[in-house]
């Protein structure tokens, strides 16, 4: 897609559920706390389904930030490859909005425009539902997710400076509800 | 002797639609529609500024991002009876229009062609005889023998690698399967072509809403796109002329692949012209304004009662009477305390899980009526209200599908086949079709209105104290969405969201009225209760969009679908 680079990093949830929240969290401190070099996107595409192709398309790396349901205690991060995120196999659509990162993925590959290289960033999360703010094990994550990340950037000779000072604020919760009464 | 059969997707995403049907002799009997995830997102509303509402509701879903925003900013809008500056309206209707354009195109050849194409018996077509039938039918250059040689051979290595990929789950060979080679072949070579007009078309979002998939470019009374032809930062010339590109380059995608695809599977599926059409009572919105009122519009709404066209009632105006007070959602058989019907101003949340119970409560979704009635909400709703209501470019359009559609089959086909289940996918098409040429013509406005050296594109919102309640709707890919919201004091005291996936998947009324997918599913053949096609055809049809609220990736887990057959 126009105006996306050629490495990007991909944060992946719903702001309003809780820790679902934690792939956009982690765009939000990368951004905030993190000078990048020219040739990397770091996007927070919400829960697109198969609307997350154009994101992945001819796309040299892809690095994905996102919860992950896995046996360990919430806040641990896993980090997984793109052979891992593809041993299982399409799942059966039902609703059509089934699809997610596989199937984006098989079906870019079919195309043949897929991301050479995809890594999954990921974080157990403990509570998933509605609210805005992560809990206390996730949000302990968020640093830890954005050094792998940085690091990993850092492989493709593309670390991301630090901003010294700054500090992470995401607009869904910072957002103090104020009076609009003229 | 009755089978019943589950289709659940168990859980990647927390939750989501679960059909139940109850198929005998060949055929359903019975239907149940259920969503399986709580939502109720609205209450983190309560208390916030009003005027920050849609950068919330864009997070509803995933992938109708646009679309909750919109009808937000909409929703406040009325609440204060402010008018919106042209240039944003024609703004936001560009964007309306390409999300519209992305959605359908992705709908037909991603999530639901495949329902139709037996991916595997394309290896059988004849690349020559494939491109000749292709090149009979429509102009695209896309449809050489070449091309369609490369497209199977691809397919092939596929098979022969044991990865056909994103078909692995395909029902290859299903009896219910009955495209000739060639036109498989056809298709999968489309499928192919469709992934890049689909994301061509999500630029012109990105160009417009700042960044994609949540826009950023929206305000309670206008856009915050600055115009300024001669600045880079802001909405000029080369930007204006980028999106006109893109908007040629799809039209002639959608009218010379897109249309002529839909016309020949509804011409080889005649059968699906006859199943699906469940519930007939129609609900649209208009949309696309062109005053800064919302008084005027390029796509007209209304309602039919029965299938009944001669007798459309048209909806005005944003502010329409008609619509505002005749809308109600029932829990009878939802997992909420009571066992009300409300109007949306007045209604609460409350969660009360019980178990699926055929008769008692069974989903999550509740139940919209207008007028007490069950609606289809959707793509087929417009184009029937348009086509009732005399709008041209829905009239020409329908007529050129059915005629298109008519000569491939060798039968005349009349518009009383579009209640069915391959109506709803030629009237998707038909909708985008309108919505293509409609795009041209208000980037036209916009430009001409930049010209006139208009570059007002917002006006302020000022909150009263006290109470005031608005409405917005928005005709969405999936049909008709309205946000309703209670403003007291300058804070959001209620907010609701009746999406359209609501009007068509919710559960049985008060009334025990059946909803659309529940209605549309009865008397659909099923050949084999193990692999349920069919029922996937008609579900699908509807485009549903239940299932994007939350993203848990499970890349340890098993299994995550499962079709029960009890």
């Amino acid at each position: 897609m126009s105006g996306l680079e050629k490495v990007r990093v991909l944060g992946l949830g719903n702001v309003l559920m809780g820790d679902d929240a934690l792939g956009p969290w982690v765009i939000e401190d990368l951004l905030a706390r993190w000078e990048f070099p020219q040739g990397v996107s770091v996007v927070d595409v919400g829960t697109p389904g198969l609307d997350l192709t154009p994101y992945l398309a001819d796309a040299e790396a892809v690095f994905l930030v996102d919860t992950v349901k896995a046996d360990a205690p919430p806040g641990t991060l896993k980090v997984y490859s793109r052979g891992q995120l593809l041993s299982r196999g399409p799942q059966p659509r039902v609703s059509p909005h089934d699809p997610g990162l596989a199937e984006a993925l098989f079906s870019l590959d079919f195309a043949g425009c897929a991301p050479k290289e995809v890594t999954l960033v990921g974080v157990v999360p403990g509570k998933v539902e509605k609210g805005v703010t992560l809990t206390a094990a996730v949000r302990a994550a968020v640093p830890a997710a954005s050094e792998e990340i940085a690091g990993r950037l850092g492989w493709l000779g593309l670390r991301p400076a630090r901003r010294p000072g700054t500090k992470t604020e995401p607009w869904w919760e910072v957002r103090i509800p104020e009076t609009a009464c003229a | 002797m009755s089978k019943r059969i589950t289709v659940d997707p168990v859980t990647r995403i927390e939750g989501h639609l679960r059909i139940d049907v109850e198929v005998d002799g060949g055929k359903v009997q019975k239907a149940w529609s259920s969503g399986q995830m709580f939502r109720g997102i609205e209450t983190i509303l309560q208390g916030r500024d009003p005027r920050d509402a849609w950068l919330f509701t864009q997070r509803f879903c995933g992938v109708c991002t646009t679309v909750h925003a919109i009808a937000s900013v909409r929703t406040v809008e009325n609440a204060l009876g402010l008018e919106v500056p042209l240039n944003a309206q024609y703004i936001r209707n560009l964007i309306v229009m390409a999300h519209a354009m992305h959605d359908h195109i992705v709908h037909f050849y991603h999530l639901s062609a495949l329902d139709w194409v037996d991916v595997v018996s394309a290896l059988k077509a004849d690349p020559v005889k494939t491109a000749a039938l292709a090149n009979s039918l429509s102009p695209w250059p896309g449809n050489s023998k070449e091309q369609m040689k490369a497209v199977q051979d691809k397919v092939k290595g596929f098979v022969e690698a044991g990865q056909l990929g994103i078909f692995t789950n395909g029902y290859w060979g299903h009896p219910a399967m009955k495209l000739p080679p060639e036109v498989n072949l056809l298709a999968v070579a489309h499928y192919l072509q469709a992934l890049e007009y689909q994301r061509k078309v999500n630029q012109i979002v990105a160009l417009l809403g700042g960044k994609t998939p949540n826009i950023q470019n929206l305000a309670v009374g206008g856009v915050a796109n600055a115009i300024n032809l001669d600045s880079d930062s802001a909405l000029n010339m080369n930007k204006l002329f980028m999106v006109k590109d893109i908007l040629d380059d799809i039209s002639t995608f959608i009218e010379q692949v897109y249309f002529v695809d839909v016309c020949a599977i509804a011409a080889m599926y005649p059968e699906w012209l006859g199943y699906g059409a469940g519930v007939t009572n129609y609900l649209a919105v208009p949309d696309l304004p062109l005053d800064t009122k919302g008084t005027k519009f390029d796509l007209p709404g209304g309602t039919i009662f029965d299938g009944d066209l001669a007798h459309v009632r048209e909806i005005k105006t944003f502010d329409d009477p008609y619509f505002k007070e005749n809308v109600s959602e029932s829990i009878a058989h939802s997992w909420y305390d009571g066992d009300w019907t409300k109007h949306p101003y007045e209604e609460t949340t409350d969660p009360k899980y019980t178990t699926f119970e055929d008769t008692k409560k069974y989903s999550w979704v509740k139940s919209p009526r207008f007028q007490g009635k069950p609606m289809q909400v959707g793509p087929l709703a417009q184009v029937l209200v348009g086509f009732a209501l005399g709008h041209e470019p829905t009239k020409r359009w329908a007529v050129k599908t059915l005629d298109t559609a008519g000569a491939i089959a060798k039968v005349k086909l009349s518009p009383a086949v579009l209640h069915s289940t391959l109506g709803r996918h030629a009237a998707r098409m038909i909708r985008t079709c309108v919505i293509s040429e409609t795009a041209k013509k208000h980037w036209g406005l916009l430009a001409a209105n930049i010209g006139k050296g208009d570059t007002t594109i917002f006006n302020p919102p000022t909150f009263p104290k006290g109470e005031q309640r608005g409405f917005g709707f928005h005709e969405a890919p999936r049909g008709t969405l309205s946000h309703w919201i209670v403003i007291r004091d300058g804070k959001i005291a209620n907010y609701q969201a009746v999406v359209p996936s609501t009007w068509n998947a919710g559960p049985r009324d008060g009334q025990n009225q059946p909803g659309p997918y529940e209605a549309s599913l009865v008397g659909n053949p099923v050949a084999d209760a193990e692999l349920p096609l069919e029922v996937l055809r008609t579900v699908h049809s509807f485009d549903p969009c239940l299932a994007c609220a939350v993203h848990t990736l499970d890349p340890e887990g098993n299994e995550i679908a499962t079709v029960k057959v009890l």
